[in-house]
């Protein structure tokens, strides 16, 4: 297990290296400056301004301070707000994000699982069509426009739940239903289809052979290894669900980290998008990096050679 | 006077598929007394397999259907045993070991805990007697070092190993009869000595009785003391093993004896096959299912199934050719067998 | 005991030998793989329901803007935002343009953006995947860390970076898409290539002497179509999706060219009081999404040699 481990850590330092690299320089060679939009600044202010932020310096003496700064933990001040670091921005904004993530992720595994479970051992069934159904169309519905139904029925029409921002517990349903929806769908369908490829495998029959009990053939030896597959896909459900962030924070107007990263790309704002890259590449190669060690403690054949 | 633990009658398994009924089996009866190894012998598809897990009840059904029958457990009619009773006849009373070791056990279960499970819903004992159950199996089926490598999950250990395991979790209940089903098919030569030498013992060992499904001759000479051939979904010729490689009466019989290459023999002979291939099962022949591989077939063959003759010593044919009217044949010389050691 | 009882003509009893064309026929009409294949999707009405959903948007897509009296770009401010009328099917927008006519070039966009951006990446997967698993050795390997090392992030993130270079506009996206989709094909069709090579109908054919383009194209494709058909059908409602996720956080299409991801980003900001210019491009782009899944699936299922009974 211990080489599997270093081997995934040293992918994840590398991508990590790979991303930081290819957005900085991704992102200097955007033409235009953030300040041109300001129609404040004169010319020359933009240019002490250029200055100040080091941004007429040439490209590899920029590149090595950036990533110098950034071994520290600094990543520089927003170019449109200038009195905040993106460290600032970052802590300001990523708990709530993470918050919508997390509930989404809470309510979309136990859900998603189960109705995929269920699907597959009355297969064929009404349950088993209803179940299908319900997460082809899950799947189809990108999440901001399952966003924007939730809002008009619930809090337009209906105005049971409100429409918008954060402010407490029943403002976080919708969101939360919205991302999760997708989610929900996309696990009921990939467990359905693990659960039914187990179920066929001759060691459930030597299970069943043994004369044990449903419940534990179930459970023991189908769920068990139907699950294996699940966590391989853990990875790029996190990622899904935090670019998910991003549009259903814009829809709901809540102030989490994925708002900051979308107007900083429209408003040229350098070092908040390059910061906040970086941070989301930082974020995702760790949950990933997690992931891989869940699927080496999932599956044994992993874990151990022979 | 043995006991009988199984009596099954005729016995006619079906399944429904998009195409329609497949006929896999279709009318098979055999017995299994106390302490006696049957041997099943056919080729693919004949449905010695699925005879032998419908008796257990290890098919999916859908598709799979017990059409009709009886089998008899110790004299009590199991064929319409709902599941929950099942479950309480299959490790204990009745074990089975499949031909694939590679995909027969739970990849992420360790061998010791799929062993132990197996004894605990059975038999009302502690994990750690459990635990000391199935280390003392593992050291009766010769896997080494058994309290360190009960720990260790299925893709550790090599195909023959893995078998050993299988029938430690089968024989772990110590159940009166135990179905092999092609035990030793995907093993290599030597390996597949030491396997059927351990289910020897080990049968001598529990008193259990075996039922060896198999398509290879030279594995039945050795281990059993009745054979049974099936062909087509139907048990052809029954008889103990003097008799059916000594006096084989059944064209299909001669066929499979006359197949297997002589170690004496002219190497310069062609080897002997029996030609065409197995009928279609969706549509099953009228008459005798192997009467378009026969070369003494006759007219009746093909339009009326062949009775039952009863030749004693409970060795049962059926063919036409035991029938008064029908010319005599004598066994052709290849599938007469000289000096072969059957098993006591 | 001889059986006598049984009344037969004593002609039954004449040996008449093999009759072994008997014995090798196959009452089961044989049928090849692909034909199978087809028969089989052919009877799946889900999927087929799909198929015709496919073909009637595009229909629609290529005929509706010809045949219309407006053009996608004609403003006419005397009569924004209304609903819909005889005159304008799908009512008009902020700016007085007829939605109906938008959204049939917009699904010529989303479309072409949808099915490009899917079938290329997946070529481009398909050739380095199969180069990758066929050559095998160094190739191999470096190739397979470059996508592991890439893949830890979601593709999402490089698109982003990309049109943020390459500015907007349906090339530029199909192009980031390029750039970026290539992978997970890559992955996949190298494992089965590598499967492939071990199986013993190759072995056979290389000890006949086959030479490595006739192995490639007599061989490993044939297999290796199934799949790459299936995800280069499912490639297009995430390609479509990415479109109007892009659009959503406005990197995607400029106006005035209509995408359906545009047009429902536009919706957003009115959608309180004129939620069908919202609705109506969200629910086309779900349908196709749909529709597109829907015969994904059941090609999937077509192919799958398992379910063959």
């Amino acid at each position: 297990m211990g080489k599997y481990i270093l081997r995934r850590l040293v992918i994840s330092v590398l991508t990590l290296w790979l991303l930081a690299t290819a957005s900085f320089f991704l992102l200097r060679v955007l033409p235009g400056n953030p300040f041109q939009t300001e129609k404040l600044l004169t010319v020359e202010m933009q240019q002490k301004m250029i200055h100040y932020y080091g941004l007429d310096k040439p490209m590899l003496e920029q590149y090595v301070t950036y990533m110098g700064n950034l071994l520290h933990g600094d990543m520089g001040y927003s170019m449109k707000f200038t009195n905040r670091t993106v460290n600032s921005i970052i802590t300001s904004g990523f708990p709530v994000s993470a918050a919508l993530g997390l509930r989404a992720l809470a309510v979309a595994l136990p859900i998603g699982l189960f109705l995929g479970i269920l699907s597959a051992r009355k297969r064929g069934k009404a349950m088993d069509y209803l179940a299908v159904l319900v997460s082809v169309i899950g799947v189809s519905i990108p999440s901001f426009i399952m966003g924007t139904f939730l809002q008009y029925i619930f809090a337009v029409q209906l105005k049971i739940l409100p429409i918008a921002q954060w402010k407490g517990e029943a403002y976080a349903i919708l969101p939360t239903a919205a991302l999760a929806l997708a989610l929900l769908a996309s696990l009921t369908r990939v467990m359905r289809a693990s659960m039914l490829e187990v179920t066929t495998q001759d060691y459930v029959k030597t299970a069943r052979a043994k004369g044990l009990g449903e419940g534990r053939v179930v459970f023991f030896h189908q769920i068990r290894n139907a699950l294996v597959p699940i966590v391989t896909m853990l990875g790029p459900m996190v990622a899904s669900v935090l670019m998910g962030t991003f549009v259903i924070e814009k829809i709901f107007a809540i102030p989490g980290l994925g708002q900051h990263f979308v107007n900083s790309i429209t408003g040229l704002d350098y070092t908040v998008t390059l910061g906040l890259t970086i941070f989301y590449g930082a974020f995702l190669v760790a949950a990933n990096f997690l992931v891989d060690i869940a699927y080496g403690l999932v599956d044994p054949r992993i874990r151990i050679a022979k | 006077m043995t006991q009988r633990i199984l009596e099954v009658n005729n016995l006619a398994y079906s399944f429904d598929t998009y195409a329609g009924e497949v006929q896999a089996v279709r009318g098979v009866s055999f017995h299994v007394d106390a302490g006696e190894t049957l041997a099943i012998v056919g080729e693919s598809g004949c449905g010695k397999t699925v005879s032998v897990q419908a008796i257990l009840k290890l098919l999916p059904e859908p598709p799979g259907r017990l059409v009709g029958g009886s089998i008899r457990y110790l004299g009590e009619e199991i064929s319409q045993h709902n599941p929950k009773k099942m479950s309480r006849l299959r490790g204990k009373e009745m074990s089975i070991i499949f031909q694939d070791p590679m995909t027969s056990l739970n990849p992420t279960m360790r061998i010791g805990k799929q062993i132990v499970e197996g004894i605990r819903k059975h038999e009302r004992i502690s994990r750690r007697e459990g635990r000391a159950r199935a280390i003392q199996m593992l050291g009766k089926v010769g896997i080494p070092s058994p309290e360190r490598n009960m720990n260790r999950f299925p893709h550790q250990f090599s195909g023959g190993m893995r078998q050993r395991v299988m029938i430690a979790m089968a024989l772990a209940c110590k159940p009166r009869i135990l179905f092999a089903d092609e035990p030793t098919t995907a093993l290599d030569v030597t390996t597949q000595a030491q396997i059927l030498e351990l289910m020897h013992a080990l049968k001598q060992e529990f008193n259990a009785s075996v039922v060896m499904i198999t398509h290879d001759l030279s594995v039945v000479a050795r281990v059993s003391q009745r054979i049974a051939v099936m062909y087509a979904g139907k048990i052809v010729e029954t008889g103990n093993v003097r008799d059916i490689f000594y006096d084989p009466r059944h064209p299909y019989t001669w066929g499979l004896l006359q197949s297997v290459p002589h170690r004496e023999g002219d190497r310069r002979q062609e080897l002997i096959a029996i030609p065409g291939t197995p009928p279609d099962l969706f549509h099953p022949p009228a008459g005798c299912g192997f009467a378009s591989r026969c070369r003494y077939c006759m007219g009746v063959c093909k339009q009326m199934e062949p009775p039952q003759t009863d030749l004693g010593n409970g060795h049962l044919v059926s063919c036409w050719l035991l029938d008064g009217r029908a010319p005599k044949t004598d066994t052709p010389p290849l599938a007469q067998r000289k000096g072969v050691q059957a098993n006591g | 005991m001889r059986n006598e009882t049984i009344q037969l003509p004593e002609a039954a009893f004449v040996p008449i030998g093999l009759t072994l064309s008997d014995a090798e026929s196959i009452s089961r009409p044989s049928i090849t793989f692909w034909a199978d294949v087809r028969r089989r999707l052919l009877k799946n009405k889900v999927a087929m329901l799909g198929l015709w959903l496919i073909l009637l948007m595009t229909l629609f897509a290529i005929v509706a803007p010809i045949v219309s009296p407006f053009s996608y770009s004609y403003q006419d401010l005397a009569i924004i935002n209304q609903g819909p009328s005889a005159a304008h099917w799908f009512g008009t927008d902020s700016l007085g343009r007829d939605i109906w006519v938008r959204v049939w070039v917009g699904a010529r966009v989303s479309l072409a953006v949808g099915i490009f951006g899917s079938v290329i990446p997946s070529l481009l997967g398909i050739i380095i995947g199969g180069i990758s698993g066929y050559f095998g050795g160094k190739i191999d390997m470096l190739i397979m860390r470059f996508i592991d090392i890439v893949m830890c992030i979601p593709g999402m993130i490089y698109v982003i970076l990309i049109m943020l270079y390459v500015g907007s506009g349906p090339v530029a996206i199909v192009l980031a898409f390029a750039l970026t989709g290539w992978m997970g094909t890559a992955r996949s069709v190298r494992g089965l290539v590598l499967q492939l090579k071990e199986r013993e109908f190759v072995l056979a054919s290389r000890a006949l002497g086959a030479s490595h383009m006739r192995l490639i194209f007599d061989h490993l494709v044939p297999n290796t179509l199934g799949i790459v058909v299936v995800s280069m059908t499912m490639g297009v409602p995430s390609a479509i999706f990415q479109e109007a996720y892009l659009s959503f956080i406005g990197l995607g299409i400029a106006p005035p060219i209509p995408s359906w991801g545009q047009l429902a980003n536009a919706g957003v900001a009115l959608f309180r009081v004129f939620p069908s210019q919202l609705f109506i491009p969200a629910i086309l782009i779900s349908l196709t999404m749909l529709s597109f899944n829907l015969f994904g699936d059941g090609l999937r299922d077509a192919l799958d040699p398992r379910l063959r009974m």
